[in-house]
């Protein structure tokens, strides 16, 4: 079977009318430069309508999304009762003087829900909870150093960023200390020769970087942490913007056994309702009572709601078990797919959120060459991220994928003769 | 926010290393090259850079250090070598004083043709010819100044600490190419084609290219529009265009 190549004239005529008006025409993660569209002929830049687990391009080109918005997707597009949730709740009010009562609601759902949480605050974006949760923490201590791992990312924050970045200065990260994972010793020294400064440290659950595999911290590694942050008076950050909710509706703190002391929520939170969440042990709800720190849309109700229906329908289908069997499915057959064309295709990190990497070169281009072809052939993937699972993906979607992929597989293999012979 | 000691790296490497090419490309300066005899000139630069660049049969060659050289330009200091590429310093030999005809009626019309080409006006750059030159001109001195500003500027070396071991390759299409090697963090920028590449920046021509330097276009928008193409391990790139972030600042 041959699958067609699709067509992106409509995207490319958008994306010139961009590039006039907008900077860079698409900024960010979602652009062709910081999504590294390799090439950029292979992708589409504008969607049309998304529904379930698809998306339909400008040039009506559809597509099996396994980026699901970079993560929020974690019901499927359009999800019906979250979006009949949102609607009620529009036609009662959104963005009010006074915050709606969904907001106390969809608090005490997170308290009940999240293992740590002994309260729940609101924003918008991951960033925002990232940056709030470092200010609690360094309300609470009085400090002003951070330690963080390798390969974190944790915002758009300049304290978070890299001092080389543009707009970024020295002194915005001058009280950054950035550690190996899995490394006890040396964050024990660190912390002994930064004696009563670091405020926290923040951290993903585990390392679901870029252009590496992803990996799981040693066994015992956050049980070890923990015992170091209690003993240093360290506030213990997890930032789960990225995998929360996907590998545990109780935190990804919970999947590895300990307890964060401030846990950050957002891309799975509400199904695409735009609101992230700062999770808290009772200790710091004075602190972070104390920040001053708020936004135009942070308190609008109709997130919440959304929320709210959002996490009683995870629950409902036990969406992490339900990620973990979709993903080993998926993965599983895209392994085997490549082998038969003699791809060493590696997949590491959860399940929910597999990372994939071909293993045959050094250089990554057979790998960008496969996701090449196969997202012009309707799967949506990405050359060097995670990939994320929805619930409305099912076992046809990944069927579809994994002839796609054996095409893709055969058409790279073709056009390299010198290494499959 | 720059640094005079990356700065007179870059003026050594970079600005009076492009000699090299410039003796190829231009047949002006190619004459001027072609002294009877051999002629090198060292230029050491206190607590800096140390170079000697070759002239032999209409070509120049330059190699690190100064051991062999026929005339000998000392600079007591970075600022003091700078002086003299922006041309408020006058270098005087301390050794070579026999070779001063070569210095004064060879070398320095030279650099003047050199930086015809590199400061271009809007009327010169109308000849196809001379654009050309320009362009690859600059491209080599962008390309060298890269790695000068990743080993020794202080925010460069961040940058080029992120970066992992292997090639990456910078070219304008149908055009001309450079390797950029990094080992252990430190670059080295080799003015050819490289066999293999871990990581590859193309521009999709010359046109492109000269206004991407001069800053007449958006280097992100021209990715998502085709004009520049990026291929392998993105990540030794994205590193890369924070340093060629700086070589702004610096040939500004």
């Amino acid at each position: 079977m041959s699958f067609p190549v699709y067509n992106y004239d409509k995207s490319t005529e958008l994306f010139n009318r961009a590039t006039k008006v907008i900077p860079s025409g698409i900024y960010g993660h979602l652009g062709p430069a910081e999504g590294q569209f390799i090439p950029v002929s292979k992708w589409p830049m504008f969607a049309e309508k998304a529904k379930g687990t698809y998306i339909w391009d400008v040039d009506g080109n559809k597509f099996i999304d396994y980026m699901c918005a970079y993560g929020p997707n974690v019901l499927g597009y359009c999800d019906p009762d979250v979006d009949a949730a949102a609607a009620k709740q529009t036609a009662l009010g959104n963005c009010t003087t006074q915050p709606g009562k969904v907001m106390v609601e969809c608090a005490e759902l997170l308290v009940d829900t999240v293992n740590t949480a002994d309260w729940a605050f609101f924003a918008k974006n991951g960033n925002d909870a990232t940056q709030g949760a470092i200010m609690c923490a360094r309300a609470y201590t009085h400090r002003k150093k951070i330690i963080m791992f390798s390969g974190y990312y944790h915002g758009v924050s300049p304290w978070c960023m890299k001092k080389d970045y543009p707009g970024v200065l020295e002194e915005d990260v001058a009280n950054n200390i950035i550690l190996p994972w899995n490394d006890i010793p040396l964050l024990e020294k660190t912390i002994e020769e930064n004696k009563n400064q670091i405020a926290c440290i923040i951290a993903q659950p585990y390392d679901h970087g870029n252009f590496h595999d992803n990996a799981f911290p040693e066994k015992d590694f956050w049980q070890k942490v923990r015992k170091i942050c209690t003993a240093n008076d360290i506030v213990l950050i997890i930032d789960d913007v990225r995998a929360g909710f996907r590998l545990d509706l109780a935190g990804s703190d919970h999947f590895f056994g300990f307890e964060a002391d401030l846990i950050c929520f957002c891309k799975a939170l509400a199904n695409g309702y735009n609101m992230s969440a700062i999770c808290g042990k009772e200790f710091l709800k004075s602190a972070m009572s104390s920040l001053s720190y708020t936004g135009s849309y942070w308190l609008s109700a109709v997130p919440f709601a959304a929320c709210i229906a959002n996490i009683n329908k995870m629950k409902a289908l036990d969406t992490p078990t339900l990620f973990r069997q979709k993903g080993e499915k998926l993965t599983n057959g895209l392994v085997k797919a490549g082998a038969e064309h003699g791809f060493d295709l590696r997949v590491s990190g959860a399940p929910a959120l597999f990372y994939l990497r071909i293993a045959n070169d050094d250089n990554m281009v057979l790998h960008q060459e496969w996701v090449a072809e196969m997202v012009s052939r309707g799967i949506f993937f990405t050359s060097h991220h995670n990939h994320f699972i929805n619930a409305a993906l099912s076992d046809k979607d990944i069927k579809h994928t994994i002839e796609v992929a054996e095409e893709a597989f055969g058409i790279v293999a073709k056009n390299h003769p010198e290494l499959f012979r | 926010m720059t640094d005079a000691k990356t700065l007179a790296y870059i003026n050594m490497y970079a600005i009076l290393g492009t000699i090299e090419n410039l003796c190829e490309l231009d047949e002006e300066a190619s004459k001027l090259a072609n002294p009877k005899k051999p002629v090198s000139i060292g230029l050491a630069v206190t607590d800096g850079p140390s170079a000697t660049l070759t002239f032999k049969n209409g070509r120049c060659r330059m190699d690190q250090g100064i051991e062999n050289c026929d005339v000998l330009l000392p600079f007591g200091s970075c600022e003091k070598f700078n002086g003299m590429i922006d041309g408020t310093v006058t270098p005087i030999p301390s050794k070579g004083y026999s070779h001063i005809v070569f210095l004064l009626k060879n070398f320095l019309p030279l650099t003047d043709i050199l930086t015809k080409y590199l400061r271009a006006s809007e009327e010169d750059l109308k000849d196809d010819k001379f654009f050309e030159i320009s362009t690859k001109l600059m491209f080599y001195v962008i390309t060298v100044a890269l790695s000068q500003i990743g080993n020794n500027d202080p925010i460069g070396t961040f940058s080029a600490s992120q970066i992992p071991d292997g090639i990456i390759e910078v070219s304008i299409k149908d055009c001309v190419s450079a390797g950029i090697r990094v080992k252990d963090h430190h670059m080295v920028t080799i003015k050819e084609k490289p066999e293999r590449f871990h990581s590859k920046m193309e521009f999709n021509g010359i046109r492109l290219a000269r206004d991407l330097f001069d800053g007449k276009v958006n280097a992100v928008a021209c990715i998502g529009e085709g004009k520049i193409g990026m291929f392998g391990l993105v990540n030794m790139i994205d590193n890369v265009n924070r340093i060629l972030d700086r070589v702004a600042i610096y040939l500004a």
